[in-house]
């Protein structure tokens, strides 16, 4: 479903678009020197030409072994549905905890990946999803003291 | 005074009931997160870290030492009773441990495995103890070109002998700097590399980073390939470890050139799962029963656990004594010592005796205190495996995304997570090793300081990096190392066809 060769060529992409962009963002500080030394962008902008030109020249080694990187399989369609059914979720799971705040997303969450994803009774997901985020609360409110991320449903609740 | 006054000095520290107590949850912790897929020794320190902000350094260090020891045991565990390595470094232990476990020996592997990994965390940390010394004194020279010298060397020996191929070392070190730089620049205060976006004035924290790449794209990996429990019980019989303690000395030589291995690798930055293949690697070609490996040996377990531990322990001297960590773990602990306000390096050994000889102090017991909650507490490890990975998989998730919260109480940072934990699946994918990274952004900042300075003392010539011998040695012996994997890629071209073994990057 993706070979090697094609994620390859992605990945130097990524390193491509990162080096970019340090190159950049170095240009707005100056890249030079100056009677202190080196200034704030000298670093930046030289770790940018070499991620830009790392990438290139990987890219280049993946080419000229392209027939057998592409036929390397990197990802079937199965672990292609299985990381997706376990990353949609996640994405999900962070997008709440924005706006609800961890302990009611973090419950919504596990209930919903152990029942529909794990498929396991009603009681199990039930007990996990509202054992975890009570664990959690006396783990980090109380023994640590480190507040984690509260939403309207806690405040409304008058827990914080 | 003498190292082992100093030692006794350690003892005294580390020898309180509350410091063994947190020793004791330290290895528990460390076992639990070398146990399950997809929280390593590097993730499991990290997502600690946080909670001992507020500790002192002493005791924060002895925690995070022992979450380190056991998780080394833990990974060990999984490899020999299902074949599924718990740690990138305990890949090597699977070879002959689960073949061993198969065949109902699985007692026998277990005990060889925890002995010797414990007989060689035990010469790293003696090495530390004789060496510290030596290293801090000769550090103590040290001068801004020095130090850039060192951690040039440093990442020059990651290209050189490092997992990957050396142009994707590079990438990876390089990244690691951009990541670290990103918001206020120490010298000039200039905000860099932010493009206006508030939540990356703070920066990028390393913690997070090393909780999306290890923790989520861990996960990602295992998911992806379907993880199914299936191995031998985990039940242990008394009297077969006493028998199999009894045997162990015949193995001498096998531990021994083992832990030379492992502190050799954790004090040069190869790392304890370089060090464990290639012990493993060595042991195959030069034992006696070299054919036997493979189909259930016990050197074969032996070999690549000492050296696993020998270079875990001997990783935290250069982290010590010259502010450069040999693994990635000993990575997220120097950042750890930072957060606690201590400057590692040569003045820590003379300002902070207490804690530096407490924390060697604490190695000496927390390895032995790891070795028998290990052998106590298997079974019921083991047993916890059972628990269908639907439902721990999620629940390591959440444990992660809350610990990333814990780092800095930033919603953003949940985001990076999620961000980093794709980056760490594809850069397993196609063999980016990820501890470069890691180090790159933990000491970025200093590395890029010691340039500056000396390019100022040397008004921006290059020279400085050759002004005494000392300096010199150190750089050039970096730029060779540079040129080792041209060399070696120029020979290879003489010798077509040669295929070199690959090993997984930690």
């Amino acid at each position: 479903m993706l070979s090697r060769l094609r994620l390859e060529l992605i990945g130097c992409g990524v390193v491509f678009v990162l080096g970019a962009l340090a190159v950049l963002g170095a240009m707005e500080h100056s890249i030079g020197w100056a009677d202190d030394g080196p200034q704030a962008g000298y670093f930046p902008f030289r770790l940018g030409v070499v991620l830009l030109v790392c990438s290139v020249l990987i890219a280049l080694q993946a080419m000229s072994n392209r027939t057998e990187l592409a036929g390397e399989q990197m990802l079937s369609r199965e672990g292609a549905r299985r990381i997706l059914g376990f990353f949609l979720p996640l994405i999900g799971y962070v997008a709440i905890a924005q706006f609800l705040g961890l302990y009611i997303a973090t419950a919504l969450y596990l209930l919903l990946v152990t029942r529909w994803i794990g498929r396991h009774p009603w009681r199990t997901c039930i007990g996990v999803a509202v054992g975890v985020p009570v664990v959690s609360w006396l783990l980090f409110e109380i023994w640590f003291s480190v507040p984690l991320l509260k939403g309207p449903v806690e405040i409304w609740l008058g827990l914080a | 005074m003498g190292n082992l006054d100093a030692l006794m000095h350690g003892f005294t520290v580390a020898l309180t009931f509350h410091h063994i107590l947190l020793m004791i949850a330290g290895v528990l912790l460390g076992i639990l997160v070398g146990v399950l897929p997809g929280l390593g020794a590097p993730n499991g320190v990290t997502l600690l870290l946080p909670l001992t902000f507020s500790m002192d350094p002493v005791s924060a260090i002895i925690l995070l030492t022992s979450t380190y020891w056991g998780a080394l045991f833990g990974g060990s565990t999984t490899s020999i009773l299902f074949n599924i390595p718990g740690e990138p470094s305990s890949v090597a232990t699977t070879f002959d441990g689960y073949p061993m476990a198969r065949a109902g020996r699985a007692t026998e592997a277990l005990t060889y495995a925890f002995m010797s990994a414990g007989f060689g965390a035990l010469v790293g940390v003696i090495v530390i103890t004789l060496l510290s010394g030596f290293v801090t004194s000769f550090a103590l020279r040290f001068g801004p070109p020095e130090y850039f010298a060192v951690y040039f060397l440093a990442f020059a020996s990651f290209v050189a002998f490092g997992s990957g191929a050396p142009l994707k070392t590079i990438v990876s070190i390089c990244l690691g700097f951009a990541f670290g730089a990103v918001g206020m620049d120490s010298v000039s205060g200039a905000m860099r590399l932010t493009f206006d976006f508030n939540d990356l004035i703070r920066g990028i924290s390393f913690l997070v980073v090393v909780i999306g790449l290890f923790g989520i794209g861990e996960m990602l990996l295992t998911l992806e390939e379907g993880v199914e429990f299936r191995g031998a019980s985990g039940r242990l019989n008394p009297r077969e470890i006493i028998s199999a303690i009894r045997r162990l000395p015949r193995y001498w030589v096998a531990m021994l050139r083992g832990s030379a291995v492992g502190v050799w690798m954790g004090i040069t930055p190869g790392g304890p799962t370089a060090a464990s293949f290639m012990s493993y690697g060595l042991a195959k070609r030069l034992s006696k029963r070299g054919a036997n490996f493979g189909k259930g040996e016990p050197e074969g377990v032996i070999a690549p656990e000492t050296a696993d531990h020998s270079a875990g322990t001997s990783a935290m001297l250069p982290m010590l004594a010259l502010g450069i960590p040999g693994s990635a773990t000993s990575a997220v602990m120097l950042g750890g010592l930072m957060i606690w306000g201590l400057s590692p390096g040569p003045m820590l050994f003379v300002e902070r005796a207490d804690f530096v000889w407490g924390m060697i102090a604490s190695m000496y017991l927390g390895n032995v205190v790891g070795v028998v909650l290990v052998l106590a507490t298997v079974p019921f490890f083991a047993a916890m495996l059972s628990v269908p990975f639907t439902i721990i998989g999620p629940i390591i998730v959440t444990v992660c995304i809350v610990g990333a919260w814990t780092v800095a109480g930033a919603p953003f940072d949940l985001w990076l997570v999620v961000v980093f934990g794709i980056t760490g699946w594809a850069m397993k994918k196609l063999d980016y090793p990820i501890a470069p990274l890691v180090l790159a952004m933990v000491i970025g900042d200093k590395a890029e300081d010691a340039f500056r300075q000396s390019m100022i003392m040397s008004q921006g010539s290059i020279g400085v990096l050759w002004s005494s011998p000392l300096v010199g040695v150190l750089s050039t012996l970096a730029i060779v190392l540079l040129l080792v994997p041209v060399f070696t890629a120029w020979r290879a071209r003489r010798r077509k066809g040669h295929v070199e073994e690959e090993v997984p990057s930690e």
